[in-house]
């Protein structure tokens, strides 16, 4: 269904519809996986240019002084085309600078904003386990795993629940282990061998809170873009079996795949009605934790089934590199990984609504 | 930490809100305490007084425009006083005449069928049901035979209806006959007739259920004169005039507080046997919660499109087969929760009211089958939103 959009929104999503075809695409993406590239430096300085880093900051801090809604609507459009740039990583790096409001993380988020410097975040990738060895003194001992556009980043926002502050990529003590993922972006092992921030800008409950807050951000990003991803994978796949013909007949006025097909159209009308719905209710400041958890488990669920139902649908073709649609099934895996798939969110919602 | 699965992403505004808290107040004080949380079946009659009660108040149509004695209500208090009824678990009047018939005589009818059958819809007097389904003519319901042939001023009316909810207790039916044989398509030969029941030649049988109660029933005609001024619309379109009923009462029959409320239920139920304890249990309701979140986003936002006349043509199927699909799966749980209970006849006693797990999951069957199966609607969302070729 479409959105209720103002005339602002209808803009936005109109602009990013355009920026996302012409600057991205699969030929792209997987031009630059085989080129070991996990950034696309064009699309990126056409993102940067449209101003899309400062969605969730407000204008007096630089940004375009809207929300996870807008935010949103940019990225399912990247996530349609598999546009491979830090939107999400640095809008939500961003979104948590401009809430500190120091001297330093003001200059921080300036620098972002125009793109002479690009900040990630670097935060645990999961709620179990991983990423939870950093100690926190003057300088900091530890691992971060899995944090996306590593090499690329100038500086890292060390998110925690002890600290956030700010760390070059190039100071003493960071060394950066590249792992590729399977869609061609590449996740970091980032470790920390007495290394010292270039600024603190939190630590305690603080710290705490800014981290949950900037991980919710993520996790709704990843949401925005595995609906992108979902919706289109099933375009693909509509346009394919309304042409592939057998047994003398389009493949798609079977009704076994046309009940499939209307499956994954339902799941993804429901998502986007879900995730706007959850974004808008974050920007209200009414958003329950539980929400976000919601969106990313039903987006990571919707995303890989909606992909493999994809692939089925191509036959043969699904089964090579060649073709997109195994592209899109890469990229679902990828963000559906990312800070907590369905399983994880799945009890996350359990923990914070039914205990 | 406050969640309610019943009033997910409300869309209230100020006016909205004070007419909620309004109706909550109002259905506090006058809801009958023993037609509340039944886990049997409560028949027509048996619902009479409420449904003369909401009458008297001015909100049992609040669809209808005032003009016929409805409330002409935003679609948004549409749904509250949908919502405010169901919160306490009191039941919703059938929607056969108030919902179906109801709106379409008002679209259609003669004046004098206005005034013959509105007002005692809306007082309840008269129990409407809908004769649409024949043994042959269930999801192809264009290939049905019961025919009505013009003899002077009176059709005359032979043939079968079944699967009739509440046929056994209604008045008056709304039926689709054959008018015309030979037609070319099937559905241009068909047309609407209002039949009292109590005509002669007319017998009726109820039919007992899978949840074991007379929910339906079956209706034998033969040369039952039906005067030609019961045709609504005109003759051989009734197809046309059927079609034009779907919608907006999807709002109510595919509210997901149905769902909300199945798995409110399950979770007492696993407390009561400690099926909560088991690992799986509260990741399944979990990932039906999500569902249940994800189709209140869905329900709220076609209704805000819905209040803008941009619906779209998928809305009326998706609420139908997810509604019906996540309630089947809410009360599949339900009977899970109950673990050893889960098969047992006889109600289960949860504080003050009684639940029973196996009923409820037998009435949930019927909401994947009843007013167009779910793999019809998958046929409609497949060649009218995808624009799939036919086989």
């Amino acid at each position: 269904m479409e959105l209720v959009l103002n005339e602002q929104q209808a803009m936005l999503a109109e602009t990013a519809e355009r920026l996302a075809a012409a600057s991205g695409g699969p030929p792209r993406a997987r031009a630059l996986r085989d080129a070991g590239q996990d950034l696309d430096t064009d699309a990126w300085s056409a993102v940067i240019r449209a101003g899309w880093l400062g969605t969730v900051v407000a204008e007096r801090h630089g940004g375009l002084g809207l929300g996870l809604f807008e935010l949103a609507l940019t990225l399912e459009q990247a996530g349609r085309r598999i546009l491979m740039t830090p939107l999400a990583e640095a809008a939500a790096a961003a979104f948590a600078l401009s809430r500190v409001g120091t001297e330093e993380s003001a200059l921080a988020l300036a620098a972002l904003l125009d793109g002479a410097r690009l900040i990630v975040p670097a935060t645990r990738p999961s709620a179990w386990g991983l990423g939870g060895g950093l100690r926190d003194g003057d300088t900091l001992d530890g691992v971060i795993p899995f944090v996306s556009f590593a090499p690329s980043a100038d500086v890292f926002l060390l998110a925690t629940d002890a600290i956030v502050c700010l760390l070059d990529r190039t100071a003493p003590g960071v060394a950066i282990e590249v792992k590729a993922q399977v869609d061609g972006a590449r996740a970091s092992m980032v470790r920390f061998t007495k290394a010292a921030p270039a600024a603190v800008l939190a630590r305690g409950d603080p710290a705490r809170s800014l981290t949950a807050a900037l991980r919710d951000v993520l996790v709704l990003a990843a949401g925005a873009e595995l609906l992108g991803v979902a919706a289109g994978a099933h375009g693909l796949t509509l346009d394919h079996i309304k042409l592939r013909q057998q047994f003398g007949k389009p493949i798609g006025s079977f009704q076994v795949l046309q009940h499939r097909a209307v499956d994954t159209f339902i799941d993804v009308e429901l998502n986007r009605s879900l995730l706007f719905r959850v974004a808008a209710a974050f920007d209200a400041g009414t958003h329950h934790p539980a929400m976000i958890s919601a969106v990313k488990a039903r987006t990571s669920r919707a995303a890989l089934t909606a992909t493999r139902t994809a692939l089925q649908m191509h036959g043969a073709l699904g089964y090579t590199d060649a073709h997109d649609i195994g592209l899109y099934y890469k990229r679902a895996l990828a963000l559906a990984a990312r800070y907590g798939g369905e399983l994880e969110h799945t009890a996350r919602f359990s923990e914070l609504t039914l205990a | 930490m406050g969640w309610d699965n019943t009033t997910l992403f409300v869309d209230d505004d100020a006016a909205d809100r004070a007419f909620r808290a309004e109706v909550r107040d109002w259905v506090a004080a006058n809801v009958p305490s023993e037609l509340c949380n039944r886990s049997t079946r409560i028949d027509p009659p048996a619902l009479k007084p409420w449904h003369r009660k909401l009458f008297e108040r001015g909100w049992i149509a609040p669809h209808w425009p005032k003009e016929y004695g409805g409330m002409g209500a935003t679609l948004t208090q549409q749904i509250i006083l949908f919502e405010e009824i169901a919160r306490v678990g009191a039941p919703t009047p059938y929607p056969h005449g108030l919902n179906f018939i109801g709106p379409l005589i008002i679209e259609v009818g003669t004046p004098a069928q206005k005034q013959k059958h509105l007002p005692p819809i809306l007082t309840g007097e008269t129990t409407w049901c809908q004769g649409y389904s024949e043994v042959g003519a269930g999801s192809d319901l264009a290939s049905l035979q019961a025919s009505a042939a013009l003899d002077g001023d009176h059709f005359v009316v032979n043939g079968h209806k079944v699967w009739t909810t509440n046929g056994h207790f209604a008045d008056w039916m709304f039926a689709l006959l054959r008018t015309d044989p030979d037609a070319t398509p099937r559905h241009a030969g068909i047309s609407m007739l209002l039949i009292d029941l109590k005509s002669p030649g007319v017998s009726v049988r109820p039919i007992q259920t899978i949840k074991g109660d007379a929910e339906f029933a079956e209706e034998f005609f033969v040369d039952v004169r039906v005067p030609r001024q019961n045709l609504l619309g005109p003759l051989n379109e009734g197809w046309r005039v059927a079609n034009r009923l779907l919608g907006s009462e999807r709002f109510t029959t595919g509210h997901p507080r149905n769902a909300a409320v199945l798995l409110n239920k399950a979770r007492e139920v696993a407390e009561l046997t400690g099926t909560r304890r088991a690992p799986g249990f509260l990741h399944k309701l979990a990932s039906l919660e999500i569902d249940l979140l994800a189709f209140s986003a869905y329900y709220r936002h076609a209704a805000s499109l819905h209040g803008r006349g941009k619906a779209p043509a998928s809305m009326a199927p998706v609420i139908k087969i997810v509604g019906g699909e996540l309630g089947q799966r809410a009360s599949e749980l339900l009977v899970e929760a109950a673990g050893p209970f889960g098969a047992q006849a006889e109600d289960l006693s949860i504080g003050n009211h009684a639940v029973n797990p196996a009923a409820e999951m037998f009435e949930m069957r019927r909401v994947t089958v009843g007013s167009g199966a779910v793999e019809i609607q998958r046929n409609i969302i497949a060649k009218r939103m995808l624009g799939l070729p036919t086989a």
